[in-house]
């Protein structure tokens, strides 16, 4: 019985569809043989920037033990058994070996913000600090031909080992010309092709740089598209939301200087360990949803006593991050716990499907028929209207006629 | 005038006619609360004994299997049915044609014209019923995609099996549909509409024909039968 049920769920197991977090003994040593000897190698290249964790991990006053907390918490958010721990401390710690190029397309600049903008960093926004960041725009002092100089160096450098980081949609429209970069005005897409074209892996950060994202809402009028529809052939990794949490880019990276390889990923080229699960199946708020308790209006009672916020809008149920388990800022919250609804920044689209605060059949899309936004909730009603006012016309016709009938 | 008693519908049939109906009534309300909860639970009460979503949920997702099965027993009935079998009046044959115009004029005519075989099933009826069919299967497809989200980690109480043959089968909504999930969510509440309108149509149709073509169209789901007049 046991064995039929393991063959069928063989047969049916679709990508996408599940994430084993215990794969067995087997493949766990062989992980760690994998793993051990690739920061090995990794421990013998010159570390390619001179900040190292010990040094940053100091200058904000954290201690070992610190680190070691957070490392054992890395390794649980990677999914991967509680022994990973001292290697995970350890690629930490040669992530100053991993050559980063991060580019800055079509967007605000969120995620290098939420990054660098905190008064108190995590643990997980410090090694990204020390990552060897060769080439960021928002960051480094060069700039004009010093900075281009600079770039082709770093691809030249580093050719085939250095990750792109991508921040920001990609505009077509225009072939191109809504957004140019350099004294050559290089388009964007160009750019992120040139750059993408050398690269180990290409990471996507935001949801602009995934999707499309704000950029991207109707009309687009430039065109914004994300990164995995102008890079072709090459690995792309997916971490979106508005901004994208670093603890999933540090995951990210982490797993790349762990294995050298992408981590295991959705159908949208997001990784699993991060996007496996909704919002809504770990929200605190989840029973007062079930409960039907739900907070009606800002500030009212149900909002007072943290009811769900399903009817203020939450898409919660529709998307798939680890908001509420993470949280931002060293955990300190997230927008629900805050008192606001998710708006699904992690999913496509979000800003035209998901971004509004009120629950879906509430709010005004573009209706079947074009033209002017309905919720679905009107044009059904209409729908039904028109039927019912059919066949009223219809009954009462055929009344008058049979009764015409009848009198002849 | 004497009249001829057909028989139309055989018990299971009828039963399975108003198990449809009250499914769809009831998904309608369930489904209506799991988009907008449009009614309030008793905030005194303490969260611990009511599950008023919930419940709502759990009785969308049952009257949806019920749904299921007598979808089963309809395309079932398609190609097997004892009475006319209704895949046979569906083909875009000449003859079927010509059928489906004749009632519908017999419609637009307000029965001034009759001039087809009203004692069996026709073109049009056949026309008009693949079209529900159609729109309840939609219903299940994008239903069970809307359901299989919950099951993230790939597992069930039943086993790894059902999310994923969920994945295997309903996956192909969200292309469909328009792309994302969310498109799936509002492609679900449309056709409830679309069912709702059709059902509409289809309660005052066959009253209509009861009333104006005096064969008591009305018994076929009660009764079983229908009687035609013997020429
Ligand atoms: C005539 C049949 C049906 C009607 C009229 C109906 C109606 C609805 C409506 C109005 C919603 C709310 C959508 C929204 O505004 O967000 C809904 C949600 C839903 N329906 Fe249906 N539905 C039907 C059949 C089904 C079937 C066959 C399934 C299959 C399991 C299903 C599963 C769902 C699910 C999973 C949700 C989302 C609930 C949640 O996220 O908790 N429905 N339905
Ligand atoms: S607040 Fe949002 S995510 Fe949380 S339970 Fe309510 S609907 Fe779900």
């Amino acid at each position: 019985m046991i064995e039929k049920r393991e063959a069928l769920a063989k047969m049916f197991s679709a990508k996408g569809s599940k994430i084993n977090t215990n794969r067995g003994a087997e493949y766990y040593d062989s992980l760690m043989q994998t793993m051990t000897k690739r920061l090995a190698e990794l421990e013998q290249t010159p570390a390619a920037s001179k900040a190292s964790i010990e040094s940053v991990l100091e200058a904000e006053g954290l201690t070992r033990r610190d680190f070691m907390k957070w490392a054992s918490a890395a390794c649980a958010a990677l999914m991967l058994p509680s022994n990973f721990t001292p290697l995970i401390a350890q690629a930490a710690v040669l992530m100053n070996r991993v050559p980063v190029i991060w580019i800055e397309l079509q967007d605000c600049a969120g995620n290098s913000e939420a990054i660098l903008r905190s008064d108190a960093p995590t643990i997980d926004e410090l090694i990204l600090e020390t990552i060897s960041l060769e080439f960021n725009e928002t960051l480094m002092a060069a700039a004009g031909h010093a900075a281009e100089a600079h770039l082709e160096e770093a691809m030249h450098t580093f050719k085939g080992k250095y990750l792109c980081v991508v921040e920001g949609a990609i505009p077509l429209a225009m072939n191109g010309l809504y957004g140019t970069m350099g004294a050559k005005a290089e388009t964007y897409k160009d750019h992120l092709i040139r750059v993408a074209k050398d690269s180990a892996a290409v990471v996507a950060v935001g949801t602009c740089a995934t999707f499309g994202g704000v950029p991207a809402a109707s009309p687009n009028p430039t065109g914004a598209v994300g990164v995995q529809d102008v890079v072709k052939g090459k690995a792309i990794i997916n971490i979106p939301a508005c901004p994208a949490n670093p603890a999933n880019i540090t995951g990210t990276i982490l797993h790349f200087v762990l294995t050298g390889q992408v981590p295991e990923l959705d159908h949208l080229n997001r990784p699993k360990f991060a996007f496996g699960y909704r919002i809504h199946d770990n929200c605190e708020r989840r029973a007062h949803f079930d409960a039907g308790e739900f907070v009606e209006e800002w500030g009212d009672k149900g909002a007072q006593n943290n009811f769900c916020l399903y009817k203020m809008g939450c898409k919660g149920p529709m998307t798939f991050n680890n908001c509420s388990i993470v949280r931002y800022n060293s955990g300190t919250n997230w927008p629900i716990g805050a008192g606001h609804g998710c708006i699904g920044c992690s999913e496509p689209q979000f800003w035209d499907k998901y971004a509004q605060e009120r629950p879906m059949s509430d709010t005004h899309f573009k209706a079947p028929t074009g033209g002017v936004e309905k919720t679905v909730d009107q044009f059904g009603l209409g729908l039904i209207t028109a039927a019912g006012i059919g066949i009223g016309i219809h009954a009462v016709a055929s009344l008058v006629a049979a009764k015409k009938e009848g009198d002849e | 005038m004497s009249y001829k008693k057909i028989k139309r519908m055989t018990a299971v049939m009828r039963i399975n006619h108003w198990v449809v109906a009250l499914s769809m009534i009831v998904a309608v309300v369930t489904g209506l609360y799991i988009g907008h909860p449009y009614y309030q639970s008793f905030i005194a009460d303490p969260a611990v004994d009511k599950y008023v979503m919930a419940w709502n949920r759990l009785a969308h997702f049952l009257v949806a299997i019920i749904f299921d099965v007598s979808s089963v027993v309809v395309a079932y009935l398609y190609f097997f049915s004892r009475f006319e079998k209704p895949y046979k009046k569906l083909l875009p044959t000449g003859k079927n044609m010509a059928e489906f115009v004749a009632v519908l004029v017999n419609l637009l005519t307000l029965n001034r014209v009759k001039q087809f075989d009203s004692s069996h099933a026709d073109s049009f009826n056949a026309v008009f019923f693949f079209v529900f069919h159609m729109l309840l299967a939609w219903m299940l497809f994008t239903g069970l995609q809307l359901y299989v989200h919950g099951l993230g980690s790939g597992l069930s109480s039943i086993g790894a099996w059902w999310p994923a043959i969920l994945h295997l089968t309903t996956d192909w909504t969200v292309g469909v549909s328009g792309g994302t999930y969310m498109d799936v969510r509002i492609s679900h509440h449309y056709s409830m509409y679309a069912i709702i309108a059709w059902a509409i149509f289809h309660v005052y149709y066959q009253i209509w024909r009861t009333i104006f073509w005096k064969e008591g169209d009305i018994n076929i789901v009660v009764g079983g039968n229908k009687f035609v007049e013997e020429k």
